[in-house]
């Protein structure tokens, strides 16, 4: 007898839905979404297609309206707040547009915040957020503070940040948006690298269909919070 | 999170907002500096009170009076709480009494308390004032605090003791120079045969008064310092102290007061009061019991001590709810900074919940900036409060001996537990005030958070 393996993501009929003022407007409604491990996924569509809704959904940054979310086995949407906070410090690793990196602290700091609250000890998250700053080919500027960093190397910073706890699925939310052609192409080219490399499965929102048609394995195009295609790339 | 990185990010928040930090933990620091300044205060007043009392033996003094009499010189309607026989005996307090008195174990001496008004003169200056009648053993005891001269040496020496108040209202500064100057003490008495062929016309023109005035001049032996507070010493700051043995060959009055008269019994007075010093404060119980088996009734300061405790207690309370005030206003200028610090810091919040921050470690976060805050201002604040101790101290000091030669007084006690006590206190209020601040930021979205501009 075979066994089917499990997809690493599985959303199933997907809704989110906000109370603005006395309207109730739907983010997304009735999303469903299948995800292999070792993927790179690519979310596009149309400005308030609902992909951002979609990736915190993911991220476990927002619970859904309705529908089930299962990331590696763990039903994520049944989750409470405690277990959520654990899911994002281990089981996911996100990058936003806007870097969200702390100004105050420097690029090695920023990278130990997730190892703070994991508990791990300082000599050793040092290590290990110096060798993630190798990783990404910021070892110089570990010391730096993030308004000393051009774009690209925010965004790289924030790769390692989000690569601290060793997750096995990576989020990035427009992480070219805030780039120039050549640097939007050097951090999916990134990410595609550790997808390729570590095995990590990725799920990239992006509008740009034309960078991530290169680098993603599957595009799935949202378009007033419906999923209306699903694209596989050769 | 560990315990230390929660206090490190604590700490290195409030070390980017210094000013804002430097001006809530100052809020913190009026507060606390307040409520040490005042404690300390009322634990300084009782400290000093007590030590006097200790050092005047007033808790080793029983005062006897004759049976069912109140204190001598108070209202009967504020009666004190004089201990009395269970029978009423109509026994007079006579040298007799003062004999028996004296007779009973673990009591060191017994001694009448006399007193008669006189004009008293020194130098050039005269005053009206109570010329007390002391054994030279009493006054030779710590009760009574010679600093410049001597004790007069026997009951019978020719010399008196004064103080350095009666001093200066006399005019004399130096209190040393004084030692061995005359003292002029003027008396009234009555010629009770004159008073028995009493003629209104005579005393009316002057030729036959039953009243006449004496006067006597005694060598200064000994000047009393001045208390600061209370005790013995302060009861005869005012008066004039005169041997037993002299004191009889002054021609006076035979009562000082109208309360003397009422007292009569078969035609004694008796003296108006007794003071027995006992031994030791454990003789209490068994000396007073003798006295009342003798007829007399007792008042002890030892059984007030309670009294004065709950009393002290009392300020104590009213001097704290002051400090309260100012605690209050720095906790809810605590809340305002934290509340503050979370509108600033919503970004921050949301990106530590997207790296995988709980809601309890944001919490911890908060709470141990209201802590912090309420270490440097508890520490500061002690500083402060012992600080303006210190300035109060000199100033009041300062005044004191020049006003009335009172010497060095610390008006404050600093205990160790009362720094220890405010610090703890002012932790304890600061992270109080951070417990809504601590929960609000908890409970902050991350996806509103990482929206925030």
């Amino acid at each position: 007898m075979s066994t089917v393996a499990r997809p690493f993501i599985e959303a199933r009929s997907l809704s989110r839905t906000y109370l603005i003022g006395e309207v109730r407007v739907a983010a997304l409604d009735d999303v469903s979404l299948a995800v292999e491990a070792g993927r790179f996924v690519a979310v596009t569509g149309a400005s308030g297609s609902g992909k951002s809704t979609l990736l915190n959904l993911l991220g476990g940054l927002d619970t859904p309206t309705a529908g089930s979310i299962e990331v590696d086995g763990s039903l994520i949407s049944a989750m409470d707040r405690e277990a959520l906070a654990r899911y994002r410090r281990f089981g996911v690793g996100m990058i936003f547009q806007s870097f969200n990196l702390i100004a105050a602290r420097t690029a090695l700091e920023n990278v130990e915040l997730p190892l703070v609250f994991a508990g791990v000890d300082k000599k050793e998250r040092k290590r290990r957020a110096a060798d993630l700053l190798d990783q990404v080919g910021l070892a110089q500027r570990a010391g730096h503070r993030p308004p000393e960093l051009s774009g690209g190397e925010q965004q790289r910073v924030a790769v390692a940040r989000a690569l601290a706890n060793g997750p096995g699925l990576l989020l990035a939310d427009e992480p070219t948006g805030n780039l120039d052609s050549r640097t939007s192409r050097e951090i999916v080219g990134l990410l595609a690298g550790l997808n390729r490399d570590r095995g990590l499965t990725v799920v990239m929102v992006s509008h740009e269909e034309a960078l991530v048609r290169e680098f993603a394995h599957e595009i799935v195009r949202l378009r007033d919070g419906r999923v209306v295609a699903t694209e596989g790339i050769s | 999170m560990r315990f230390p990185d929660a206090v490190e990010f604590a700490l290195a928040s409030l070390g980017k907002r210094r000013l804002r930090t430097f001006l809530t933990a100052a809020g913190v620091m009026i507060g606390i500096g307040a409520l040490v300044s005042m404690i300390s205060f009322g634990k300084g007043m009782q400290k000093n009170i007590t030590r006097a009392f200790e050092a005047s033996d007033l808790f080793t003094t029983v005062t006897v009076l004759a049976g069912g009499a109140e204190m001598p010189g108070t209202d009967p309607d504020s009666r004190r709480p004089v201990t009395k026989p269970s029978v009423r005996t109509d026994a007079v307090l006579d040298d007799a009494a003062v004999a028996a008195l004296s007779g009973i174990p673990g009591v060191a001496m017994a001694y009448p308390d006399i007193g008669f008004p006189a004009m008293v003169g020194f130098g050039g200056e005269e005053e009206f004032r109570l010329v007390r009648v002391l054994p030279a053993a009493a006054a030779a005891s710590r009760a009574v605090k010679i600093k410049w001269g001597r004790a007069y040496a026997s009951d019978d020496e020719a010399g008196v003791i004064v103080s350095r108040t009666i001093l200066r209202r006399l005019g004399e500064k130096d209190p040393a120079a004084a030692v061995g100057k005359t003292v002029r003490i003027t008396t009234v008495s009555i010629d009770i045969g004159k008073l028995a062929t009493l003629n209104i016309g005579a005393i009316l023109s002057g030729q036959s008064s039953p009243v006449s005035q004496e006067a006597y001049e005694f060598p200064v032996v000994g000047v009393m310092e001045v208390s600061a507070f209370g005790g013995e010493a302060g009861m005869t700051e005012s008066a004039v102290m005169i041997p037993p043995g002299t004191a009889k060959r002054i021609k006076r009055l035979p009562f000082s007061s109208v309360w003397d008269l009422f007292r009569m019994r078969a035609g004694t007075i008796g003296y108006s009061a007794v003071t027995v010093k006992l031994r030791s404060l454990g003789d209490l119980a068994a000396v007073r019991t003798r006295i009342h088996e003798l007829g007399f009734a007792t008042f002890a300061l030892a059984d007030q001590f309670d009294e004065i405790t709950r009393a002290f207690y009392f300020m104590d309370m009213f001097l704290a709810a002051v400090g309260m005030i100012a605690i209050v206003v720095a906790a809810l200028g605590i809340v305002n900074t934290m509340v503050m610090s979370i509108l600033e810091r919503y970004r921050e919040i949301g990106v530590m919940k997207a790296v995988g921050a709980s809601d309890g470690d944001i919490k911890r976060i908060f709470f141990f900036e209201s802590g912090a805050i309420g270490l440097l201002g508890g520490v500061a604040g002690c500083l402060l409060g012992w600080a303006v101790s210190q300035v109060i101290n000199r100033v009041v000091n300062f005044y004191a001996a020049r006003q009335a030669g009172v010497p060095y007084v610390d008006y404050f006690a600093f205990p160790v537990w009362i720094f220890l006590g405010a610090i703890g206190f002012a932790v304890l209020v600061s992270l109080v005030a951070g417990l809504y601040p601590a929960r609000r930021a908890a409970r902050v979205d991350p996806v509103v958070a990482l929206r925030h501009d």
